[in-house]
């Protein structure tokens, strides 16, 4: 990219320099200058019709709308001179107008931008008293209602439709001021990624039925996080509210999913605060499945797998570092490790390059692989008789549990016990699932992306790695896997796939594995 | 606002303006062969899209959703895209109108003229009493309309294709009358 | 149908000599009229050749903007490689004008034969020629002579004989004030919503299609066949002898309270007074005028007093504070009530906002609310500074100029006829609206 052309402009009297044809919104956006704006998405093309970017631009005969407006070479940008103010003023005065000032009973309130510019820059008061325009609130199908009266007619959900998801079933329909957002009867906001126009709609006038009137936005607390409905690996948000995941929503990361989310991905969390989880360790004593502390159940499940051939069924939403401390169970003792993916059909988003909600709907089916876990639909054929079955954390079911009878022995390491698992459980050590502890995935690009802790792990559950580091210790692998960071490190050490990757380096927006690079779009 | 004003909430599915009973295409024989032609005059089938919903308006009086979605699969192009620009444009009946749809103009320089005499004198003599409704006998639908563009031909009126200049009150009865 | 009238002694006809005569709406008629020579003689010179004979005639655009059109055509680049295209804008929206009607009423050959000259000298193939859907008898006219002129080997893959290709087609309208801008023009003829685009890109970069694209007014491009005939010194040469950024003769249409509405030909810098009381007969028995309106309902609105005394060209209106716009001066005398019509003028504007910038979709539909409110007499004093405000707020900061155009006659109507403003809203009726907290 050397050859590209930089212009040098200031704003707000910071000198910047950008690439030649960025609009003054994203230099000024550079120079740590937001300018207020409501039509403008950087994945959306530019529409330039709520102008409320307008900036002065000295030597220019009129406000430009910084969103449509390209920088140029010397270019002096206000952005809160008294007459942008003005001007921005009047937009947001204008909006307001017709506008049911509903914010007590609206979804989007406290992250609606109307409310944060109002706040910011707008009037006091209003100067409107003539009858406000009324429009019915209108079922879009999918997962979106639409509350026309909000609308601020941006025309970023029409434009999402129409660019992104390549299916133009948004419009703006009328004009003038009885215009509102339009669909055709009977075809509804079905589409796979639909839900986006939610996150993309700067006001309340597109809602999320699943999350109508659920919480208060402020009362919701956000951990970054990865998706992990699928192998795409879609940087997410997880907002909790008491200790239960509530919404997910993209997190922008260009590499992988733009501003984007599915809506299989983003619905998908119900799992994520399932009630009949394991929260306390278990040992079959005299035949009995019985709670037991940390201790106890550590020791009897190192003293179930010595010298045993160990067989680990993984699941692959476990992360990279619970299968590497799984693969290291395995290794030592000469044994195998397999996993299986739920399957679901793949649908992609054709306006940005590689981005899908994949066929194989688990976070890390890359991982395991790499982590030397075969992948087999009949994933117990490896379980040699008198194996210790080690379950990951895999829902297995009734079906496949008769193949799990030559099992020697039985450890559930997991979330949650299958209801097969009460009688044929030697020992069980609850884990946390992924939105209670850190750690990372491999998406099936082969980029490793980090996830957060958003909850809390049920009663005295502990993260994977922990457990796993503890068990290992016990086994005498005592090399002290005591963090995701430390246990990460040892994985980059130990396995050739991972060498080069640094847990504090991969950030939030994660790392491609060594020789992963040339496959990228492939 | 008050909550209750909210209303209810549509349905997906309500199908607002259907035509009756089962929809016959309207782009058979000469008419798909005048489509054809016309996608000769330009580079993308899009272009043709307001001469095709001009051709099933003249057809069917209207634009039924059908319609809409007639054309959109003719010219490739999704329901709703047509649906919002067939909203845009005041021409497009987008539900039945009476045999004759008069539309008067009452902006400004007609409005300065009396214009707005003509439309009550319309009203009175249609049986229509109000703008936008069909007169009982569905002869007649009154509406305003923009600017007609015959400005020193005060008033000018539309009655469906047929462009009526220089019309008083006074002349609003014989003018009914020679419509039959 | 409504015939023009007996033409005035000082009217200059060029573009409507033929208005009212039938004989001159065929083919035959037309060609018995010296139709088409201008055309044949175009397709012999060079695209290069054409352009500056119209720039050196000092030709500028009749739609309302008044740009020098022969530099517009520079502007074009014929050979690069790209299809061009020629729109005419036969949109004429513009409240108070009516005179491109008339042209393609009577005189349908000759916008084909400047539709023809106008695509060939800019490097285009075709030529659309954008009606409003409302000029139904327009559009028959227009359609019957392009059938003829086709069937008479004018136009087409051998165009005349020299085997140039020169095609136009008429597309119709169907109802949008807006696509009058040049932008939502070619939008609506791609098969889209009349919305107007943000520029840059320019037409004649990236136009109709994409592709370099002129966009022209019906007006212009008539005038183009007499230029080309009579050459750019005869065309000069009407005018204001102090004022050689003027050329040419401009059809006025003239409307509302004076005597002899009408289309009016003469040379630009005409009188403006001698126009309204001679040419057109002045007010009604009984009135006065009370305000003008020159240049289409978007310009500022003027008292008599101010109006009187303009030259009629794009620089005297300019200078006198209003502008010459589309040419359709409407006339408002002293027993209207001026508030209404300005109102009227506001809820013109709010109907025809595409929808797509704020202040143009709330502002027009604001301002009309109010201005209909004092006209009901519930108008209070504070409501003018709003107007004004919002009319500020509504200037300057759209994509198109439709929200400058709805505040032009709102601001110019208070800051010149406040009184009658005041009055309205001092015959204030008793009863209170509840104000509603916006």
């Amino acid at each position: 990219m050397a050859d590209v052309k930089m212009v040098n402009l200031t704003v707000e009297g910071r000198a910047i320099s950008v690439p030649d044809g960025t609009s003054i919104l994203e230099a000024a956006k550079a120079a740590g200058v937001l300018v207020p704006h409501y039509c403008y998405h950087p994945g959306l093309p530019v529409a330039g019709v709520c102008r409320m970017c307008l900036v002065e631009v000295e030597k220019a005969p009129k406000l430009a709308p910084s969103c449509a407006t390209s920088v140029a070479e010397g270019q002096v940008v206000h952005v809160h001179s008294p007459k942008a103010l003005e001007a921005r003023k009047g937009v947001l005065e204008m909006l307001l107008i017709n506008h049911p000032l509903d914010c007590p009973i609206c979804d989007q309130s406290g992250e609606c931008e109307l409310q944060d510019y109002t706040y910011q820059e707008g009037r006091a008061e209003g100067r409107y008293r003539d009858p406000k325009r009324f429009n019915p609130v209108e079922d879009f199908g999918g997962d979106v209602i639409y509350v026309a009266n909000r609308c601020i007619l941006c025309t970023r959900c029409v434009r999402f439709m129409d660019d992104v998801a390549h299916d133009p079933v948004l419009t703006v329909a009328e004009r003038g001021d009885r215009a509102l957002i339009g669909k055709f009867e009977g075809q509804d906001l079905t589409h796979a990624w639909a839900g986006n126009v939610i996150d993309l709609c700067p006001v309340g006038a597109l809602l999320s039925k699943d999350s109508l009137n659920k919480v208060r936005t402020w009362e919701l607390d956000r951990s970054a996080s990865v998706c992990p409905n699928c192998s795409q690996g879609c940087n997410m948000i997880v907002e909790t509210r008491d200790n239960q995941v509530v919404r997910l929503r993209p997190r922008p990361n260009a590499q992988v999913n733009e501003y984007f989310m599915c809506d299989h991905g983003r619905l998908n969390y119900r799992w994520m605060n399932r009630k009949d989880r394991v929260e306390i360790p278990m040992v079959r004593q005299a035949g009995v499945l019985a709670s037991a502390d940390w201790e106890v159940a550590l020791r009897a499940a190192a003293s179930v797998l010595a010298g045993n051939r160990a067989f680990v069924l993984a699941s692959p939403n476990l992360s990279n570092e619970a299968l590497f401390l799984l693969g290291r169970l395995v290794g030592r003792s000469g044994g195998a490790g397999a996993f299986r993916v739920p399957q679901g059909s793949e649908a992609p988003l054709p306006g940005v390059d590689d981005l899908a909600l994949r066929a194989d709907r688990a976070a890390n089916g890359r991982g395991a692989e790499l982590l030397g876990f075969a992948r087999n639909d009949a994933p117990l054929s490896g379980l040699g008789a008198g194996d210790v079955l080690v379950i990951a954390d895999e829902e297995l079911a009734e079906v496949d549990a008769a193949d799990a009878a030559k099992a020697g022995a039985v450890i559930v390491i997991g979330t949650t016990l299958p209801a097969w698992a009460r009688h044929a459980a030697n020992v069980v050590l609850p884990i946390a699932n992924c939105t209670e502890e850190e750690g990372t995935f491999t998406n099936l690009r082969g980029r490793v992306q980090r996830f957060l802790q958003a909850k809390a792990a049920p009663g005295i559950a502990r993260p994977s790695y922990f457990v796993l580091g503890d068990l290992l210790a016990a086994m005498g692998d005592g090399s002290g896997y005591w963090t995701a960071g430390q246990t990460f490190d040892a994985m980059t050490a130990a396995v050739p796939a991972f060498a080069g990757l640094s847990y504090d380096r991969l950030g939030l927006r994660g790392a491609m594995i060594a020789g992963a690079m040339s496959e990228v779009g492939a | 606002m008050t909550h209750s004003e909210m209303g209810g909430v549509r349905a997906p599915g309500d199908v607002a303006h259907a035509e009756h009973g089962s929809y016959t295409p309207v782009f058979t024989g000469e008419r798909r062969k005048e489509l054809d032609e016309l996608f000769t005059r330009y580079p993308t089938k899009m272009a043709t899209l307001l001469p095709a919903l001009w051709i099933v308006q003249e057809e069917r009086g209207w634009v039924s959703s059908e319609g809409m979605a007639e054309v959109a699969e003719l010219l490739e192009l999704t329901p709703a895209y047509v649906k919002g620009v067939v909203t845009f444009y005041t021409m497009y009946h987008q539900h039945p109108v009476g045999r004759h749809f008069i539309q008067v103009c009452t902006t400004s320089p007609c409005n300065v003229c009396g214009a707005e005499d003509v439309v009550n004198a319309l009203l009175r003599h249609t049986g229509c009493e109000e703008l936008g409704v069909t007169s009982p006998d569905g002869k007649y639908t009154v509406i305003e309309v923009e600017c007609l563009g015959a400005c020193g031909f005060n008033t000018p009126l539309m009655v469906n294709e047929k462009f009526i200049e220089s019309v008083t009150p006074a002349t609003v009865p014989a003018l009914l009358a020679s419509l039959g | 149908m409504g015939f023009p009238h007996t033409p005035h002694e000082r009217e200059t006809l060029v573009l409507s000599k033929y208005f009212g005569d039938t004989d001159a709406i065929g083919l035959d008629g037309w060609r018995k009229r010296g139709g088409y020579v201008a055309l044949e003689q175009a397709l012999k010179m060079t695209p290069a050749e054409i352009v500056g004979i119209v720039k050196e005639s000092g030709l500028r655009g009749r739609g309302g903007a008044g740009f020098p059109t022969g530099v517009k055509w520079s502007f074009m680049k014929p050979g690069d490689g790209k299809p061009h295209y020629l729109c005419c804008n036969a949109d004429e929206s513009e409240p108070g004008t009516f005179k491109d009607r008339e042209i393609m009423r009577w005189t349908p050959h000759a916008l084909v034969e400047g539709c023809a000259i106008g695509a060939y000298a800019i490097g285009a193939e075709v030529a659309y020629v954008y009606i409003r859907g409302e000029y139904t008898e327009a559009l028959d006219k227009m359609n019957a002579a392009c059938k003829e002129a086709y069937a008479a080997g004018i136009l087409g893959t051998n165009a005349m004989g020299t085997g140039k290709t020169v095609h136009v087609y008429v597309h119709k309208g169907a109802g949008a004030y807006i696509c009058g801008e040049e932008t939502a023009l070619m939008n609506s003829l791609e098969g889209r919503r009349g919305n107007p685009r943000i520029k840059p890109p320019f037409p004649a970069v990236a136009g109709l299609f994409g592709q370099p694209t002129t966009i022209n007014n019906v007006e212009t491009l008539v005038a183009v066949p007499h230029i080309l005939t009579n050459g750019a010194e005869w065309y000069k040469k009407f005018g204001r002898p102090d004022n050689p950024k003027s050329t040419g003769t401009k059809l006025f249409s003239v409307c509302g309270n004076i005597q002899k509405p009408g289309n009016y030909e003469v040379t630009l810098g005409f009188p403006f007074k001698d126009f309204l009381y001679d040419l057109c007969g002045g007010p009604l028995p009984g009135r006065q005028f009370k305000a003008i309106i020159p240049g289409g309902i978007s310009v500022p609105i003027q008292t008599r007093e101010e109006a009187e005394n303009t030259p009629m060209d794009y620089e005297g209106f300019v200078a006198n504070g209003t502008m010459l716009g589309s040419g359709g001066v409407i006339i408002i005398d002293d027993a209207q009530n001026l508030v209404k019509q300005i109102a009227r003028a506001a809820r013109f504007f709010a109907h025809e906002s595409c929808a797509q910038c704020t202040q143009c979709r709330e502002g027009t539909a604001w301002t009309t609310k109010i201005l209909e409110r004092i006209v009901a007499g519930d108008g209070t004093h504070e409501d003018l500074d709003t107007l004004l405000e919002i009319g500020e707020n509504m200037t300057g900061k759209t994509i198109c100029v439709l929200s400058d155009s709805c505040a032009t006659p709102v601001t110019s109507g208070i800051q010149k006829f406040r009184g009658d403003f005041e009055a309205l809203i001092k015959r204030k009726k008793v009863h209170m609206v509840p104000a509603q907290v916006a």
